[in-house]
């Protein structure tokens, strides 16, 4: 165990390399690049190889090839890069093939401003690509976090073979605070899992019962198929109903089946809160500290703070709100993640409160907003 | 009865989806020869190497090989190829594509892997049309010619790979014919055992769209005209690359350059690191 | 135990280092939780630089990661402070160079604290680039939540070998102002 005192993206960085990161690809972009920076310097003196690509397309390719190599792989970007990647994340799910990608936002459309902070592409993340599956999304709110849900991202990516992204944002990979950051044996670390069968018998797709098949990797003797098209077990591609049912119902139950080993959440004052505020990432910080206020004040008011976007920890979440009468969603953008509350709670009278701040919404302005709703 | 090159394919998945009399079949023969050769002489075993392959009809090629493979997706089978070849250099890996899978979407790509001279064998099947998506123009489609995309004629001009990858100093850069099946595996093993990139141009025909376009009554007559136009030569100038319908169409080894390939350049600043 | 300290300066003065050292020294060497965050003005295109720190015993008080109301403010220019006093709250401890004028303050009711630390660091040291030690000095002196040891060591993180020993110099010259002042 070691404490250091870094920045959110170095804390990433350090994460990744605890998971046991070897091979990083990446495009610059800011607010991200500080990442691809720091791995560069440091991950080639554990053995790992950091490159920059022509651009966030072949950078996603290039760890997913990695990937199948046999190494942890990963790359960093910000909105405009990871609207580029998303037929590569598409492959990526397909494929089955474990990475991590690292998504600081900043404001969009588009360029927006670069610096700046935001959480306007946690909608992005869960849908962008095409065809239907399940993401796995972590948005931390303290350095600390950035660091740990880092290793995790890594070790769900490798136990169910998908890619994974840690969400962050700009004014939490710009704060410096205190890290503690673990040894080897000091956290648990999980690999793939390999083959147990004769080569011969090996299918690349076929899976055990967690719905998740060994992986054998490029140059292991197994002759494997990696296969883009619609394929049965063996990676041959069918165009029946039967193989594609089979396939996509697989690939998003091997998440759904495997969520409690995903979620992650955290609820704070929520036993007898009359209210109940939802908040993540670096938006829950404020939220924290005007629910604090508050309740120094003798409000009833709670804070539940999704750490697994996607899924959400749901039955936490109903837990959380289960004596509210009323639930705010804050969230630094025009109130997108609401809806993924409401679906869980149907019967619940639920506020979006949108504060958009370059920087992070303050508690002030969250609680101007809700004000009416007290 | 099994033939010698069975090994190499995954029998079970014949008979292919290509057209009758499509070149591609000729292409990957010649590939599975030149690396038959290698494995015969001890250079490299049965699973050292890797195949990738983007999206289109040559790019199907990876269904049937044994070994291990990728079909990926559209374009971008050179940095999938590229990942896997930095962590494990001890792989011969080959990157097989249509014209538009390698030089129109993975263009880029292309043109980044020469300027790295990362170390993959990377054959570009030309047959100078969008097969797969039944017939659109492609960056390496003649001039006038009807496409589906260019019903009043193609008013591009055509791309060629050729002359810019040999702008990029590539390691090797030779255009092959599948009127000269000989040819395309002598490259493809010439490709083989060279360090960086080397990138094998490999004309063909697409007689069940491009064919059409073209007014040929069957696949034989395209073939023919084909051969009619190819020409061989010894280490061809540069300046004869240049493809016009109908006129001679020069094939050979343009390029041989012995740059330090992108695996050891990156292996030696590695290596600083972790002493040997 | 919680602080909130905040740091301005124009650009160029050595804010972000000063802040790095602060932070460093609490969460690695003190055993303290840290959350800070800096915005950066080119010392070419003027403007302030500015640091919010917050200092705390355990991580649950670690929330909101601006200053709302400092407890402890240094500014390395006085021109920064009208600007900034809606941070500040009653008995603030405001740190401030005096070797600029200081302008009418007109606010609040905080405790001013001042000594001349660019003076200090050009007259003792002939180099006007450690003042921002020498306030840094004064500062720690003073408050006495961080330990000097701390400071030193912080310093041998953060700064080149060519300039640490003029870093902590200027550190102890600051501290030591806060000893000529008992
Ligand atoms: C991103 C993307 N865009 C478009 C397509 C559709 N598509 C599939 S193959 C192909 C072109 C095929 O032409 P070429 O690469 O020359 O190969 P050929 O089929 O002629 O061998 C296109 C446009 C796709 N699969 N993915
Ligand atoms: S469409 Fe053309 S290129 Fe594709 S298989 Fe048929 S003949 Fe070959």
């Amino acid at each position: 165990m070691k404490v250091e005192y870094l920045t959110g993206n170095y804390a990433i960085a350090e994460g990744a390399m605890t998971a046991g990161l070897k091979f990083y690809a990446g495009y610059p972009i800011t607010p991200s690049s500080e990442i691809f920076e720091y791995l560069a310097k440091e991950l080639p003196k554990v053995g790992g190889i950091v490159v920059q690509f022509e651009d966030e397309i072949a950078s996603i390719n290039a760890i997913i090839g990695a990937s199948w190599a046999g190494v942890k792989a990963m790359t960093a970007t910000s909105g405009p890069g990871f609207s580029l990647m998303l037929e590569g994340l598409s492959l990526a799910i397909m494929i089955e093939t474990p990475l991590v990608i690292a998504y600081v936002m900043r404001t969009g459309p588009s360029t927006g401003i670069a610096t700046k902070s935001g959480q306007y592409d946690v909608m992005q993340v869960r849908w962008g690509a095409h065809g239907n599956y399940e993401i796995v999304a972590y948005a931390p709110w303290s350095v600390q976090e950035a660091y740990d849900l880092t290793i995790k991202s890594f070790n769900v990516s490798e136990l169910l073979r998908i890619p994974v992204i840690l969400l962050s944002d700009a004014t939490l990979v710009h704060l410096w605070e205190r890290v503690v950051m673990k040894g080897p044996g000091e956290v648990v670390i999980v690999d793939r899992k390999k083959p147990k069968v004769p080569k011969d018998m090996y299918k690349p797709y076929e899976p055990d019962e967690d719905l998740v098949p060994p992986m054998a990797c490029f140059g292991e003797g197994y002759r494997v198929l990696v296969e883009s098209l619609t394929h049965d077990e063996r990676g041959y591609y069918k165009t029946t109903n039967e193989v594609q049912r089979k396939l996509v119902w697989r690939l998003v139950n091997k998440v759904r089946k495997n969520k409690h080993l995903v979620v992650d959440s955290a609820s704070y004052f929520v036993d007898d809160a009359e209210y109940v505020i939802v908040a993540y990432g670096t938006t829950a910080r404020s939220v924290y500290a005007l629910v604090k206020e508050l309740r120094s004040k003798g409000v009833r008011i709670g804070l539940f703070r999704p750490k697994s976007l996607w899924p959400i920890d749901d039955d936490a979440l109903v837990k959380a709100c289960s004596k509210a009468k009323k639930v705010f969603v804050v969230e630094n953008n025009v109130g997108v993640y609401v809806n993924e509350v409401c679906r869980f709670l149907k019967n619940k009278d639920v506020i979006s409160i949108p504060v958009i701040d370059l920087d992070i919404p303050s508690p002030e302005d969250i609680l101007n907003v809700m004000r009416e709703w007290l | 009865m099994s033939h010698p090159l069975d090994r190499y394919l995954r029998t079970d998945r014949l008979p292919h989806i290509w057209c009758p009399g499509c070149g591609i079949g000729i292409v990957v023969s010649a590939m599975l020869r030149a690396i038959d050769k290698h494995i015969s002489e001890g250079h490299f075993s049965h699973d050292d190497v890797a195949v990738v392959s983007g999206i289109g009809c040559a790019a199907r090629a990876t269904l049937y090989l044994n070994f291990d493979s990728a079909h990926v997706i559209h374009g971008r089978a050179i940095p999938f190829a590229i990942g896997l070849k930095l962590v494990k250099p001890r792989l011969k890996v080959i990157v097989i594509g249509g014209d538009g899978d390698i030089a129109a979407i993975g263009g880029n790509h292309l043109l980044h892997a020469a300027r790295r001279n990362v170390d993959l064998t990377v054959i570009m099947v030309n047959n100078m049309i969008y097969g797969m998506t039944g017939g659109q123009v492609a960056p390496t489609t003649p001039p006038t010619i009807y496409t589906t995309t260019t019903p009043y004629g193609n008013y591009e001009y055509p791309i060629n790979v050729i002359k810019l990858l040999s702008a990029l100093n590539t390691n090797y850069v030779a255009r092959a014919s599948i009127t000269h099946p000989h040819l395309i595996e002598r490259y493809i093993y010439k490709a083989l055992s060279i360090e960086g990139l080397a990138f094998i141009e490999v004309l063909s025909t697409c007689p069940e769209v491009f064919g059409r376009h073209l007014g040929f009554k069957n696949a034989v007559e395209f073939f023919n005209k084909l051969k009619e136009m190819v020409r061989p030569y010894e280490k061809p100038p540069i300046e004869r690359s240049d493809i016009v319908w109908g006129n001679e169409i020069v094939i050979g080894e343009y390029v041989i350059n012995n740059r330090e390939g992108f695996v050891r350049s990156v292996y030696k600043s590695l290596n600083k690191w972790c002493k040997g | 135990m919680r602080y909130e300290l905040l740091v301005v300066g124009r650009g160029g003065q050595g804010v972000l280092l000063l802040g790095r050292i602060l932070g460093l020294a609490a969460a690695k060497y003190c055993n303290l939780y840290v959350t800070s965050c800096e915005s950066y003005a080119a010392e070419t295109r003027g403007g302030d630089s500015r640091v919010d720190l917050i200092l705390a015993s355990s991580e649950d008080e670690l929330d909101y990661i601006k200053v709302r109301g400092a407890d402890i403010a240094l500014f390395l220019h006085p021109n920064s402070l009208a600007k900034f006093s809606n941070l500040l709250k009653d008995r603030s401890k405001v740190f401030i160079d005096s070797s600029f004028p200081i302008q009418s303050l007109g606010i609040r009711n905080v405790e001013l604290i001042k000594a001349p630390y660019t003076k200090l660091a050009e007259k003792e040291l002939k180099n006007v680039r450690v003042a921002n030690m020498v306030a840094l000095g004064h500062l720690v002196g003073t408050l006495k939540i961080l330990t000097q040891e701390s400071i030193e060591r912080a310093i041998d993180d953060l700064v080149s070998t060519e300039w640490r020993d003029l870093n902590k110099k200027a550190f102890k010259l600051g501290v030591r102002i806060t000893n000529d002042e008992h």
